[in-house]
């Protein structure tokens, strides 16, 4: 206990992230004999951070996590040395030198972007890192040491998902699609930055009529009234657009065909009038608070709404958009927490789940698929906070032999609750920590350098301010600091297809890449490939010995079907059967608790253990046996 | 929007607002305000529980601040159930929050009414004389109870209650309600109006899969003399015969027939847990049964006429392939029956109530429909008297718990937390506590914890010489980590047992802090 104690008072730690894992960890930090604790996080209060941030009250809605955590924690522990740091743990200033002043660093993240450039700075630091994500009840711990135990990136995780641009444009299948559509497409054209590149309307107009006159078509005009541009942007978008798409016969040879909808039908003038006059009423609220809901009188956010009652909040969100938030009006993007925005997207999907036959959703479930909201309960980070501050002591301690990851259940499997697993070593063809190129296939004769930089380097690699050589040949840096001349010269890099930049990339050429930021390089073989599947290679590229699953996002629903099944052994052997010799088992998404009979499988045969891993980006807390080998796999169905 | 609605959003997708309101409801007694205990208040009043009642006698001292958040220096000398219970009440003010200053044990002893008025009683860091006369007088009164401990780095969290019954289960993975190898007339018809073999391409690859499966295990059951595919082989050549059907790559309809074929194999009729509720006493009801109880008669009626051998339809299908206008007939047929169903169930239910006394329309609707839709996933948790227990464990399962390498050292712990008391009655202190007795202190733990052994009749059986000098080590500490872990699954199991959501965990929750490890003992 002595060594524990000393250990623990002379450690420097640096925690990322004040939410709800951070707000208990902290508190069970200063508690558990910790001096010296670094905080970092970019996030401001929301209300609906109350029920479990417990540092947190109303009055401090709107104020930096981190500060205000630091500050409560201080004044019941006084000599405490907190510092915090209202900043994204991305900024330059939290470079490897800085994270070279820690023991250890604890993470309690909600994203993957920044956990993967989290990782990347311990490998460079060589600082230890304890990871952590909750879910609803579900949550998990793991602890990763450069050299001893598995990297953050060791195994693969999913991807956010991802729909192909058609599915989305044209053919919307699921209400998601009609969510991603209302908030990626028309939230982003209509409110978002201008500039910003949208594919609202390309695929559903013909080629000619597309770029230039589409971008006056939701401009609102010199002087329009607001509920004729209301009505102007819902005939295009539901009405025009559709009947647009309708044109092309190919597309619905074998699917149903979507009715346009159309203002005159869904309001009469009465209402369309009437909507008008309501608002007036409601006029005092400012920012945030304004709501269409409210202006409307509808309360429950729990009722599916009509398609009369989407089209009145559809022009009321819209009308308060321009009345009250002007100002922000070609700066926002989405945020879940804006009721306004959530009102919008909500009856913008409906309209068209109902344009296109599928079965509408109430604003409660929109904000939920829109938002990637995450259930978020007090006791699940609770529980996970203190096996956060257990590990660090044994990372502090050095204490390798007793490093655990530990997942937390839902259901209580094999009479376990909690599940320990021993850390796997490290990966050996990890890029990452063990820096093995990968490969990448493009057509070198059609991909621009940008896209690379975009979809591969920035999109798949996760790195924010990258260089890119070959040989010592540089096509490419991201940075402040460079000089006018070679910004020109890579801008004109950018524009240009691989082969023909000033050193060509061709079949066979290898790139590096690197992020000074992170101090992470990685190199890339490229070959050429003529042809990809637009559906399933929307990137028009494919990059392999990279972590991504192969296609998560198509593959859920038969998932669910087969793991309804679970609770008997039988139709569990089946749905292992129906996969033989498919790679998609190792790299399909699993919940934890419906994986939980085979990681408790995994606990009690440590052979077993390289297959599981348990990845959280709060919202996709998901079990992946990472290793596609189908020998390995079988293991878990004893 | 009103505020409670944003602020707990995000639980409110998990337990949605009946769980929500069932919480609100509620009221919660604490005994001790030490880490573990506050730690189990706290989340739950961040949850917006009722109301909660804090009860301790003992004073805020130095030492609580080293593990105690809800206490600072300006609360040393006072009441710690009314410092706590002012921190607490900071967190959340719509939960109503008071304290008693008195101690538990005397509380126990003195005045056993006292604990009627609660819906639940978290008992935290008791020695088990109190627990024991606590759980009787909480059973008697039919108050939910539930033990929390923190030892060192060991942990223990226990349920009592006589019957916990739960509706909305939520299994994580359970099959679709979908009947495929026992189609009702409706259903049976739908299908037998569909071509498989339409001409018409479109047609032929928008017939829904449920379609496609009803028609080809009626095909096989009839070559097959009534039976299902049951061998491996067998499966496989049922989805031989699917595929042989499908007209090219591109069919997305067959190919989620021969994803979803194992749904044809699973057997008709119920489950035998489910079995087991329908032939349990309680169904055989009178004017005292709960209306769980009710429902479970009116279901085993349902089951032995018109459901013919089948419980309720849940009525939903899953997404699937298919032409919009099959679709919405199939799921008209589902719901259809659905509906029929709850009908035939709530008839049963207002005679069965008309029957035992009760006004007839004393179970709602709603509750009726609820229940109906989660037939197949009905629970019920029944606990053990800790007396019982602690007196005559399941001592099979106790000799298998020492012998067995993965459970020794959780046992071991449910042991030596025993031994403890014992140890704390007979010298006055717990093992440990005093440094300097630290020499003598452990060979009479481990001398307390055979004669324990022996008396559960497990005679010669011993404990791990490390576990024992561990747990001297950690001279009763109460570590703020080990108790903010054990007081977040204790709130996580009052959550559960108070929405009726989720199935509580059964048995003795041991937490083994020194490898992450943690287990269920079913003593």
């Amino acid at each position: 206990m002595d060594l524990q104690l000393s250990v623990v008072k002379g450690a420097k730690v640096l925690m990322v992230g004040a939410g709800g894992i951070g707000c208990e960890l902290l508190k069970t930090l200063a508690l558990s004999g910790f001096q010296d604790i670094h905080i970092i996080d970019m996030d401001t209060i929301e209300v609906s951070n109350l029920n479990r941030q417990f540092l947190f009250r109303q009055s401090h809605v709107g104020q930096s996590k981190s500060k205000v955590a630091r500050d409560a924690v201080l004044k019941f522990r006084p000599h405490v040395s907190i510092k915090s740091y209202h900043a994204n743990v991305k900024d330059p200033e939290f470079n490897v030198e800085f994270f070279k002043q820690f023991n250890v660093v604890l993470n309690g993240l909600d994203n993957l972007d920044a956990r993967r450039h989290v990782n990347r700075l311990c490998l460079a630091a060589n600082v230890p890192l304890v990871e952590s994500g909750t879910t609803g009840f579900l949550g998990q711990v793991t602890v990763h040491v450069k050299g001893r135990t598995e990297c953050y990136e060791c195994q693969p995780k999913p991807a956010p998902k991802t729909y192909p641009v058609c599915t989305i444009t044209s053919t919307p299948s699921k209400f998601v699609h009609c969510i991603v559509w209302a908030k990626d497409l028309l939230f982003a054209k209509l409110f978002g930055d201008k500039n910003q590149e949208n594919d609202l309307n390309i695929r559903s107009s013909d080629g000619a009529s597309s770029s230039e006159n589409v971008v006056d078509v939701f401009e609102r005009r010199e002087g329009e009234d607001i509920d004729d541009y209301g009505r102007r942007i819902f005939d295009h978008v539901f009405g025009y657009n559709i009947e647009l798409a309708l044109s092309n016969e190919e597309t619905w040879k074998n699917r149903n065909k979507p009715k346009p909808i159309y203002s005159k039908d869904v309001l009469s003038d009465e209402l369309a009038q009437q909507n008008g006059n309501v608002v007036q009423d409601s006029a005092t609220d400012d920012g945030l608070s304004v709501s269409a809901m409210s202006s409307l009188g509808m309360k429950n956010p729990q009722d599916i709404w009509s398609l009369s009652e989407n089209s009145r909040i559809f022009f009321e969100s819209l009308r308060l958009f321009f009345m009250k938030r002007g100002k922000e009006i070609g700066n926002l993007s989405f945020d879940k927490d804006d009721q306004l925005a959530v009102e919008f997207v909500t009856a913008a999907a409906n309209i068209r789940a109902a344009s296109f036959g599928i079965p509408l959703h109430s604003l409660f479930e929109a904000k939920g698929i829109a938002g990637n909201i995450v259930h978020a309960v007090a006791t699940t980070n609770a529980i996970i906070a203190g096996l956060i501050v257990i590990e660090a002591i044994k990372v502090l301690k050095n204490d390798i032999k007793s490093y655990r990851m530990t997942y937390c259940l839902e259901h209580p499997t094999r009479k376990m609750l909690l599940m320990p697993v021993e850390p796997f070593e490290p990966n050996e063809s990890c890029y990452v920590c063990s820096e093995t190129p990968l490969l990448l296939e493009i057509n070198t004769h059609r991909s621009k350098l940008k896209d690379f930089v975009e979809r591969i380097v920035k999109a798949k690699l996760g790195m924010n301010l990258p260089i890119i050589m070959q040989g010592s040949n540089l096509l490419f840096e991201a940075g402040d600091d460079l000089d006018e001349d070679m910004i020109a010269n890579y801008e004109a890099n950018l524009e240009k297809v691989l082969a023909e930049l000033p050193s060509p990339v061709t079949s066979g050429t290898m790139l590096t890449v690197e992020d000074l930021l992170q101090e992470f390089t990685c190199n890339i073989n490229i070959k050429h490939r003529e042809e990809f599947d637009e559906e399933k290679e929307p990137d028009g590229m494919l990059l392999s010995g990279w972590t991504q699953p192969v296609s998560a996002s198509e593959k859920e629903k038969e998932d669910k079907s087969i793991n309804n099944g679970a609770n008997s052994s039988d139709v569990t052997v089946e749905a292992v059967e129906d996969e033989t010799g498919v790679v998609a088992v190792g790299v399909k998404k699993r919940r934890i608790s419906e994986t939980s009979e085979v990681a408790a499988n995994a606990a009690a045969d440590e052979t077993n253990h390289k297959q599981y891993q348990v990845i959280d980006d709060e919202d996709d807390l998901v079990v992946l046996d990472g290793n596609s080998d189908a020998g390995n796999k079988r293991k878990r169905m004893q | 929007m009103a505020e409670p609605k944003v602020k707990y959003d995000r639980q409110l997708r998990i337990w949605g607002e009946q769980g929500q309101a069932a919480l609100e409801k509620s009221s919660i007694c604490l005994l001790n305000s030490g880490p573990t205990g506050s730690e189990t208040l706290k989340n739950l009043v961040l949850g917006g529980i009722g109301s909660i009642t804090v009860v301790d006698g003992s004073k805020v001292e130095e030492g609580d601040l080293g593990n105690n958040f809800m206490v600072d220096e300006s609360s040393i000398g006072q009441s710690k159930a009314k410092c706590v219970c002012s921190f607490l009440q900071e967190l959340n003010d719509a939960v109503k929050a008071k304290f008693i200053e008195e101690y538990p044990e005397e509380l126990i002893e003195t005045n056993p009414s006292f604990f009627s008025q609660f819906t639940l009683v978290v008992a935290t860091q008791l020695v088990e004389d109190s627990m024991i006369k606590l759980d009787r007088i909480c059973r008697e009164a039919n108050v939910i109870l539930i033990f929390a401990r923190s030892y060192g780095l060991a942990g223990f969290v226990r349920i009592s209650f006589k019957e916990h019954t739960v509706i909305e289960s939520k299994p994580e993975h359970f099959l679709d309600d979908l009947r495929l190898n026992n189609p009702w007339p409706e259903l049976k018809s739908l299908a037998e109006g569909i071509e498989l073999n339409v001409q018409d391409p479109v047609a032929h690859k928008h017939i829904p899969y449920v379609i496609i499966l009803v028609k080809v295990a009626d095909e096989w059951a009839k070559s097959h003399g009534g039976a299902l595919p049951s061998t491996r082989e067998e499966k496989r050549e049922f989805k031989e015969l699917i595929k042989a059907r499908m007209r090219g790559q591109d069919e997305d309809n067959y190919k989620e027939a021969i994803e979803a074929s194992f749904k044809v194999f699973s057997p008709q009729g119920i489950s035998s847990d489910l079995q087991q509720i329908v032939n349990d006493s309680s169904a055989e009801v009178d004017s005292n049964s709960s209306d769980f109880w009710v429902l479970v008669a009116a279901l085993k009626e349902f089951i032995a006429n018109e459901g013919g051998g089948e419980t309720p339809l849940e009525g939903s299908i899953p997404d699937m392939t298919s032409s919009t206008e099959q679709y919405v007939n199939l799921q008209n047929i589902y719901q259809k029956k659905a509906e029929a169903d709850i009908v035939a169930i709530e008839r049963r239910v207002r005679s069965i109530l008309k029957k035992i006394g009760r006004d007839s329309n004393s179970i709602p609707r709603t509750t009726i429909k609820s229940f109906c839709k989660n037939s197949r996933k009905l629970k019920i948790c029944r606990f053990r008297l800790i007396e019982d227990e602690f007196n005559s464990p399941n001592l099979p399962e106790l000799q298998k718990y020492l012998t067995d390498e993965d459970f020794s050292t959780a046992v071991g712990i449910y042991i030596l937390l025993r031994a403890v008391d014992r140890f704390a009655a007979n010298y006055n202190s717990f093992p440990g506590q005093y440094e300097s007795a630290m020499e003598e202190d452990i060979p009479r733990l481990k001398s307390t914890a055979s004669g324990l052994l022996n008396d559960l009749g497990c005679n010669g059986a011993t404990l791990a010489e490390d576990l024992i000098n561990e747990m001297c080590r950690f001279g009763a500490a109460e570590l703020h980590a080990v108790a903010a872990l054990v007081g977040g699954i204790a709130s996580q199991e009052i959550i559960k047992l108070i929405t009726r959501q989720f199935v509580p965990m059964s048995g003795t929750f041991i937490f083994n802090g020194i490898d992450h490890k943690s287990q269920l003992l079913s003593l």
